[in-house]
């Protein structure tokens, strides 16, 4: 029992981390049908950025955290500006094929520059843990370290749907998810907006990655994993659903811990694709609804 | 037969007569290079099948072309088979793989599609990788080729002419296909598949066989592959480049033409080998760069570029 408690407890705090990794390449798919095969490169640039700073000066991840999105901000906007944007029409293989070669660019440029080995953030309390004691659950640890990304990646994404909802510029995104050829005679700038939606996502991957380097290790090669998860997230939250993302992160999560604690070997990841893979067959549109770009009028 | 169709055959042949002659006029290891980029071009066409021309992005071709090379090797293995007879076993049995995934996913389109037969590729590999027993797991497999077992090595000038075969298979396959009606059919669906369905094409049954015979010519190829490195393991059987580098190869020569995968696989691998033989270090990282600025130069192929006068239209037509 208790086991399966600290299983979830931890699958939890784990798939709230997921969720912030995703829900941005969640919002750059369902606003511009693009799937962005660099995000995962984009979350490992951030760690490498926080990492960097604790290094140097001591910083704080909290704070690698703000700096890394910041920078990251301005890597996401200038690549869906200069070369996304491109190839935004183009049928679709060319821009998995352009974000693959970005992918690898940056996965091997981060391998050169920083080499292949595992690295993380310490610091002096991320594995201090208390017990769920007073729900009488008195084995089940939480780090203070992932209780602390977790609160973070929530409220970041919590701040995301805030933002995209309620300010103009949000509005303006969606808009344009919804109907580029409307939004552009009301006067909004697609390319602008494109890459602004393409620079938030980056930012919030940045972000995430400096959260990763608190909680646990990572290496050039880890691209491709946060890549795949946030495939599986986002299709499980419905694309472009932004509560969706939330929500597959925290059951991708807790799913995974389930499976790690209970099959042997690396049965683990073939749990995620088998999942994906039914959660496509069974209810396409995700398991919050419908999906956001299929709902689009095409106008061109 | 129309007339560039005997005309195209004529030039097939004749450059199919070059290459068995080619290898007594190179060393071993340009030998080794060149029956590399005849697998590619075998894999290359595979993928432009459902790929290029139906326009279902397959990312998950790898797996063919993984449980092409594990079925043979586990024919060979655990029940003594002969290579010749594991061959077109391994490729059967990927194609009712292919028939029984196909059903379902080819139901999906455009990028979910794609991501679900990223995930079936990804899943295999785990799923290979966890069934040891069978497959040796992590630690790999190995194709017995001595000791009376299995199947003799058939040598570098073997394995040049069996990949041979099957880029010639491949690139006829896919010449007759686009020729035929249900080749118009597979376009018709890359175009507008309800218009297509409207005028009559059975969408499901042409989706699924595109796939089907695609499979099969990828699994010959990873079973070729297999007898050829004697030891796999899942990791290089399911490696997703793998289906990156078919999908490159399409796109750089021109998606849905004949001609195109040729040029880019023969194009690419040149490419690649000279890359790696150069920059060891960062052969990878310029391959990157080479996809984006292809992809952006190039977004019709370079084969496109010869034939149409409207690469720049196209690239205006894909920009924001």
């Amino acid at each position: 029992m208790s086991a399966l408690a600290q299983a979830t407890v931890y699958g939890l705090l784990q798939g709230g981390l997921l969720a912030m990794i995703a829900v941005g390449f969640s919002l750059v798919w369902g606003v511009m049908n693009v799937i962005n095969l660099a995000h995962g490169g984009y979350v490992l640039l951030g760690a490498y950025i926080a990492w960097e700073l604790h290094a140097a000066w001591g910083l704080d991840p909290l704070i690698g955290a703000v700096t890394g999105g910041l920078v990251m901000f301005g890597v996401g906007y200038v690549v869906q500006r200069l070369l996304v944007n491109q190839i935004v029409n183009a049928p679709i293989f060319l821009t998995l094929l352009l974000t693959f070669g970005l992918q690898l660019v940056l996965v091997q440029g981060m391998a050169v520059v920083f080499s292949a080995d595992y690295r993380s953030i310490a610091t002096p309390y991320a594995s201090q843990a208390f017990t769920l004691q007073s729900f009488g659950l008195a084995d089940v640890r939480v780090p203070y370290g992932r209780l602390l990304a977790f609160v973070v990646a929530v409220l970041a994404t919590a701040a995301l749907v805030v933002f995209t909802q309620r300010s103009r510029t949000g509005l303006a995104i969606l808009a344009t998810g919804m109907d580029r050829t409307a939004a552009r005679l009301m006067g909004i700038n697609a390319r602008h907006v494109y890459a602004l939606t393409a620079g938030i996502a980056a930012a919030l991957a940045g972000a995430a990655g400096a959260l990763v380097g608190l909680v646990g290790t990572f290496s050039p090669p880890d691209a491709a994993r946060f890549t795949l998860l946030s495939f599986v997230i986002s299709v499980l939250g419905g694309l472009g659903n932004m509560y969706g993302a939330l929500l597959g992160g925290l059951v991708l999560g807790v799913v995974q811990a389930w499976a790690g604690q209970y099959l042997p070997g690396t049965w683990v990841n073939a749990v995620a694709f088998a999942v994906l893979v039914g959660v496509l067959i069974v209810r396409p549109a995700g398991l919050a609804g419908r999906a956001f770009y299929e709902a689009r009028v095409e106008a061109t | 037969m129309s007339r560039s169709a005997v005309a195209w055959g004529l030039a097939g042949a004749v450059v199919l007569v070059g290459m068995i002659v080619l290898p007594s006029q190179l060393y071993t290891g340009q030998v080794r290079v060149v029956t590399a980029v005849l697998m590619f071009v075998a894999l290359a066409q595979a993928w432009n099948i459902i790929g290029g021309l139906t326009g279902y992005a397959c990312f998950g071709q790898v797996a063919f072309f993984g449980i092409g090379g594990y079925a043979t090797a586990v024919l060979m293995e655990h029940a003594n088979w002969s290579f010749w007879a594991a061959l077109p076993v391994a490729a059967l049995g990927c194609a009712a793989f292919a028939a029984l995934i196909g059903l379902p996913l080819l139901r999906l389109r455009g990028h979910y599609f794609a991501i679900a037969t990223l995930g079936v590729a990804e899943g295999m590999r785990e799923v290979v990788t966890n069934l040891g027993r069978l497959t040796g797991g992590g630690a790999g497999i190995t194709v017995p080729t001595v000791g009376g077992r299995g199947t003799a090595w058939l040598g570098n000038d073997g394995f040049y002419l069996l990949f041979l075969v099957l880029a010639a298979l491949a690139v006829a396959v896919a010449a007759l296909i686009g020729r035929s009606r249900f080749g118009y059919g597979l376009r018709a669906i890359n175009q507008d598949e309800d218009a297509a369905a409207a005028a009559g094409v059975n969408t499901t049954r042409a989706k699924v066989l595109a796939l089907t015979i695609s499979a099969a010519l990828t699994a010959l190829v990873g079973s070729a592959y297999a007898f050829q490195q004697v030891t796999i393991y899942p990791q290089r059987l399911f490696d997703v480049d793998i289906t990156v580098i078919m999908i490159v190869m399409v796109v750089i020569g021109g998606a849905g033409t004949v001609l195109g995968p040729l040029v880019g696989a023969v194009g690419l691998q040149f490419v690649s080998e000279y890359l790696r033989q150069h920059y060891p270090q960062e052969h990878i990282l310029v391959l990157g760069a080479v996809i984006m600025i292809v992809v952006l130069l190039f977004p019709s192929g370079l084969t496109g570029v010869a034939t149409r006068s409207g690469m720049l239209a196209t690239i205006r037509a894909y920009r924001l």
